[in-house]
Parts: structure tokens; sequence; C-alpha cells
């Protein structure tokens, strides 16, 4: 092909609008993605002071009027949003010199969008499933629930390879919407190593914000929900505290924060544990980066994203053997696994991380090696690229072509 | 000429009197020697068909069987009109004259086709849904009312049944008056109308 591969990515969110991880994602993906010479048009939803069209590394980004029209209710608005999202993409595409070769759909969010131009232009559709409505809900009860689960079903089925980010994501995918194996493909998360490159590791002043110069620092990063087992850590922290000193520092709130602050006072244990609230990102940042060890006690984890950013901080990480956290960390080598909702094993493998400084070293230099070998942007757009050119080899041979 | 009708009701399906009335006019469309299409729902009668009048139809289903509302009903199933509406379109060399779209419903996929495929396409209009809910501006309706608006907007010509009609949305839409023609059914020869206003379009569309 001698013009470069072109795709058009659809997301509902692009920075700076980020409500979830798609946002983050989608923006790596694509400015690495053009790195590695692919044409990238992002079309996503406006946000206040954002320009309408900008090219931000490359990646040619276009915001659409997401809330033109009146919505009773968010899925209708996501409906209806798509309308608009679909329409102004047509005109964008049909105006190129260079035609679109690929669609790329993140989530059931911008499903209808992209499933309309598929047919239209008669070009391949992908779709990177983050999260399914059933794994969120743990079951689909409500009509709502039903519709939406009922979509992405439908952006799988149109989809020519559907993407996701963890072996445990691909096989949750596979069985909520019965698809063959050859249309499913794993291409891990990223992180980003470079925003932790200028932090000064052992920063005393900021540190001592957080923890007295004796005490080690354990660090839990995530919404305070039942998913996210912030409960197991601090059950797990007498037993800890019996053996090494150690301060807990939580990052996050939620649902949870009275109930867990409640348990903390009636252990008596204030001046052990600390509820930050939500954080910028450079306190958080600085944070990861002076750790001794962050922890991830999560029940339930599609992928596990705050594993990997620790790792690249240079921070030792315990994880629970669950979902995509499994996967991130092979035990004893760039990280320790626990059992999940198991406060002992929690326990055990704190102390042992936090009690032997030789061992702590080294998982922290391979955690820091395995990151720049497997979840660098850069490998992860290269074989997305891979993808793309698959899908578009099949597609020549396709009556579409 | 080559002409793709819209209509969220085509016999069997019948809901009002949209049925009879494309039924009707795709059988004097044929007669006039156009090759006609007709592009709407079933629940189960899916695909290509030729009927005894002479129109071909291609009906499609939701693939999105659960929904909350009419809204998501109808926006879902937009994409199915959308497939098989560009289905015809790459069959006939892409050799299609215009699409008439009827009532809101398949208007966001008439759109997506003019701006994608350069198909121009008449509105035509049964009711407003300033009419059929009495002014009632919860957000269910004036979605549907933006939706209304985004057909008048990108439409190349819209088709009314009377002059209130037309005054009406000119009115509720501010819509240039030149864009609107009344072709009455009790007219003499609505056909003929029929005939002149895609000529009409078919001469401007795609210079548009």
């Amino acid at each position: 092909m001698s013009r470069p591969l072109s795709v058009m990515m659809f997301s509902w969110e692009f920075p700076p609008r980020v409500i979830g991880g798609i946002s983050p994602h989608v923006y790596f993906l694509s400015k690495s993605l053009v790195k590695n010479g692919v044409k990238v048009y992002v079309v996503t939803c406006d946000f206040p002071g954002a320009p309408d069209h900008e090219t931000l590394d490359g990646v040619e980004v276009y915001r659409i009027d997401s809330y033109k029209t009146p919505s009773p209710d968010f899925a209708t608005w996501v409906y209806l949003m798509n309308m608009n999202m679909q329409t102004e993409a047509a005109k964008l595409a049909a105006k190129l010199t260079d035609k679109i070769d690929l669609f790329h759909a993140h989530d059931w969010l911008v499903a209808t969008a992209g499933i309309g131009l598929k047919h239209v232009f008669r070009k391949p559709l992908l779709v990177t499933m983050h999260s399914t409505e059933v794994g969120r809900r743990d079951g689909v009860r409500t009509t709502a629930e039903r519709m939406i689960a009922e979509t992405e079903a439908w952006l799988t089925y149109e989809a020519w390879k559907v993407i996701c980010c963890s072996h445990y994501m691909v096989s949750h995918v596979k069985w909520a919407f019965g698809l063959p194996d050859d249309k499913l493909v794993m291409v891990p998360n990223g992180v980003n190593t470079k925003v932790f490159e200028n932090v000064r590791e052992k920063d005393g002043e900021f540190r001592a914000r957080f923890a007295l110069p004796e005490e080690k620092l354990v660090l839990f990063v995530g919404r305070l929900v039942y998913e996210k087992g912030a409960h197991v850590l601090v059950n797990a922290i007498p037993k800890i505290i019996d053996k090494v000193n150690a301060k807990f520092v939580f990052v996050g709130s939620g649902y949870m924060k009275d109930q867990l602050s409640t348990i903390v006072r009636s252990m008596g244990l204030e001046h052990k544990v600390l509820f930050t609230g939500f954080v910028d990102e450079e306190t958080l940042i600085r944070l990861q980066s002076c750790a001794d060890v962050s922890v991830v006690p999560s029940l339930f984890e599609p992928f596990g994203i705050v594993a990997l950013e620790a790792m690249a901080a240079r921070s030792a990480v315990v994880v629970s053997d669950t979902g995509g956290l499994g996967e991130i960390v092979d035990h004893d080598v760039t990280g320790v696994k626990v059992y999940p909702n198991n406060p002992e094993s929690l326990a055990w493998g704190i102390t042992k991380v936090l009690t032997d400084e030789r061992y702590r070293n080294s998982l922290r230099d391979n955690a820091y090696k395995r990151i720049q070998e497997n979840y660098d942007w850069d490998k992860i757009a290269q074989k997305t690229k891979q993808i793309y050119e698959g899908v578009l080899g099949e597609y020549s041979k396709s009556f579409w072509a | 000429m080559r002409v793709i009708l819209f209509s969220w009701e085509y016999p069997p399906r019948i809901v009002g009197k949209l049925a009879e009335y494309t039924s009707a006019l795709a059988t004097q469309l044929v007669n006039n020697d156009v090759e006609t299409y007709v592009v709407t729902y079933h629940s189960y009668l899916t695909g290509m068909s030729v009927e005894a009048n002479g129109a071909k139809t291609f009906r499609v289903a939701n693939p999105v069987r659960t929904h909350i509302g009419v809204l998501t009903w109808v926006l879902t199933l937009n994409q199915e009109i959308e497939r098989a509406t560009a289905t015809i379109y790459y069959q006939v060399n892409k050799q299609v004259d215009l699409i008439d779209a009827y009532d809101w419903h398949f208007i966001p996929a008439a759109v997506t086709l003019k701006n994608a495929l350069g198909i121009p396409f008449v509105y035509s209009v049964d009711s407003l849904e300033d009419h059929r809910a009495h002014g009632a501006d919860a957000p269910f309706n004036m979605a549907i009312k933006s939706i209304e608006w985004l057909g008048f907007y990108e439409a190349d010509r819209i088709s009314v049944k009377s002059e209130w009609m037309r005054d009406e949305i000119v009115r509720i839409h501010k819509v240039p008056r030149e864009k609107i023609r009344v072709i009455s059914s009790s007219g003499n020869s609505p056909i003929k109308e029929v005939l002149q206003l895609y000529k009409i379009v078919v001469a401007g569309g795609k210079a548009k």
C-alpha cells in the first residue's frame, strides 16, 4: 500500500474529556499508531474549551456537539449522541481525499455510529471491548441493562475483530456474547512510563506529608467500592503491623469510605491509616513513586491498570490473583500474588515484601523491565496495526473490496 | 429513475394510514417506469423480495430486542435501514437517484446516506411532533422535534399534503417556504406532482 493505512476511531471520551479509562487508552493508542505510520482520525464528544478540530501529536481529533439533542435519560442520550456523531463522521469521511480504510469503535457507547458507517462505506469495523454490562452489573436485570447488553452483542457481531485488553476479558467476552475464538484478539492495555521518569523517587519532604521516616509506606489506589477490596487491606493491617512498622495510605473515594474509617477507628489504628480522597495526577504519581509497596486487593478486575502504573513507578506490587491482575503479575518475579478476599494471605504478601529489601528490589526491577517489554504503547500500537493489516487482507478478498 | 422509499410501516405491517399510502405510491411509481424500492421494518419477514405491484422491498428487523422506549427502538433500527439501503446502492452500481423518507423515524439514516454517499432525499411529512404531542416539551418530545428539524435542515426538498402543514413547518421549524412543496392527495393526479418533485431534486440534488 503506497499511502498510509487510515483509521477512524470513535470514542465517547478523549482528553481533555476524561470520564474513565477509555479516554487515556484512545489517546495513547492513537498517538502511538501515528508514530507507526497510521493515519488516525478520532471522532469524539465535545468538552468546554476544547476545539472542534485539532491535530494532537499527529492525531486528527474531531469533537462533535454531543448535547445537541435533548434526551430523557442516559441510554437514550447515548443513541442520540451516536446519531449526531454518525452524521458528522459521514460528512468527514466523505470529504477526505485519503479514504478511510477501517472504523474502530471503543465500547457500546459508540456502537450505532460505527455499525451504520461500516455498512454505508463498506469498510471493516473493529471494536475494543473495555468492559461489559453483565460484568459491570454482575448480571443484567433491568430493561435498560438488557438493552445495553444486546447492543454490545450486536456490536461484537458486526465487528470483524473484537479486541480485549486481557486474557481474562477475552474469555469473559467470549462467554458473554458467544463469539468464536478466531474473532477475539488480546492486546494489553499500555502504561505511559515517561510520566514517572522525572519524579524524584525518595523525595523526603513530600513523603513526610504521608508517613514518618521510619514507617514503610503501603499504598492503595482505587475507588473505595466493594469490588476494589479496600476492606480486605484494612482487615490485614493488624497482622502486618505486628511484624513491620508501616503507614497505610488509601487514595480514592467511594461509597465505602465512611464504613472503612469506622473499622479503622474501632481497631484503634487511626495513626496508621490515611484516607486522602481523590488526588491530582501529579500527587498520585509522586505517591506511587515513593511507596514501598502498592497493593491491589481487588475482588473483580477486568484489567488492573493501577498495578501497571505502580510497576512503572518502580514500586513493588502485591495483588490479588483475580481477572486481569493475575496475568499482569508473575508471582515471585514481578510481584506477589495472594488469594483474593483473604486478609491473612494479603498480610503475608505485604509483610514478605516489606521485610526483605533484596526481594523487594528484585521484584521492582523485574517488573519495570516487564512493563517496558509488554505494556509499552509503541509495541501495543504495532500489534494493533498488525491486526488492522490482517483485517484489510481478509477484506481485500471479500466482495466488499 | 431509481427511487428508495423509507417508511416505518408498509403492508403487511399496518399501523396507521401510512402503510396504504406508501404502498399505493409505490404501485404508481412502478406504473410510471420508476424503479422503486421500499425499505421498511418487519419483526420477522426480513430480506429482499419483489411485491405483486412490482416494487422491490427490503425489510429489516431490529437487532436489539429490548428497549426502554420508542426513541432507542428507532435509533437502533436506523443502522439496519442504512445497511439495507447501502446493500441496494452497491448492487445497482451506486445509481440511486433519491430517497423519499416518510416521517421522522428514518431521518437519521437518510441524513447519513446523503452525507456519505451523496444520495439526495425528500422528507415527506404526514404529521409533526408538535401536533401529535400537543405542544409537550419534555426531553422525549424535544428529541423527536430535533430529529424532525434535522430532516428539514438536511433534506433537499420537503413534501407535505396541505397548505396548512406547509405554514406550520415554516412557523415551527423556520424552514424556507420554497423548500416545501404541497402535493394534495385529493388532487387530480398527485403522482404527476410527485414525479415532478423527484425530477427537481434529481436535477439539483448532487450539485448542491
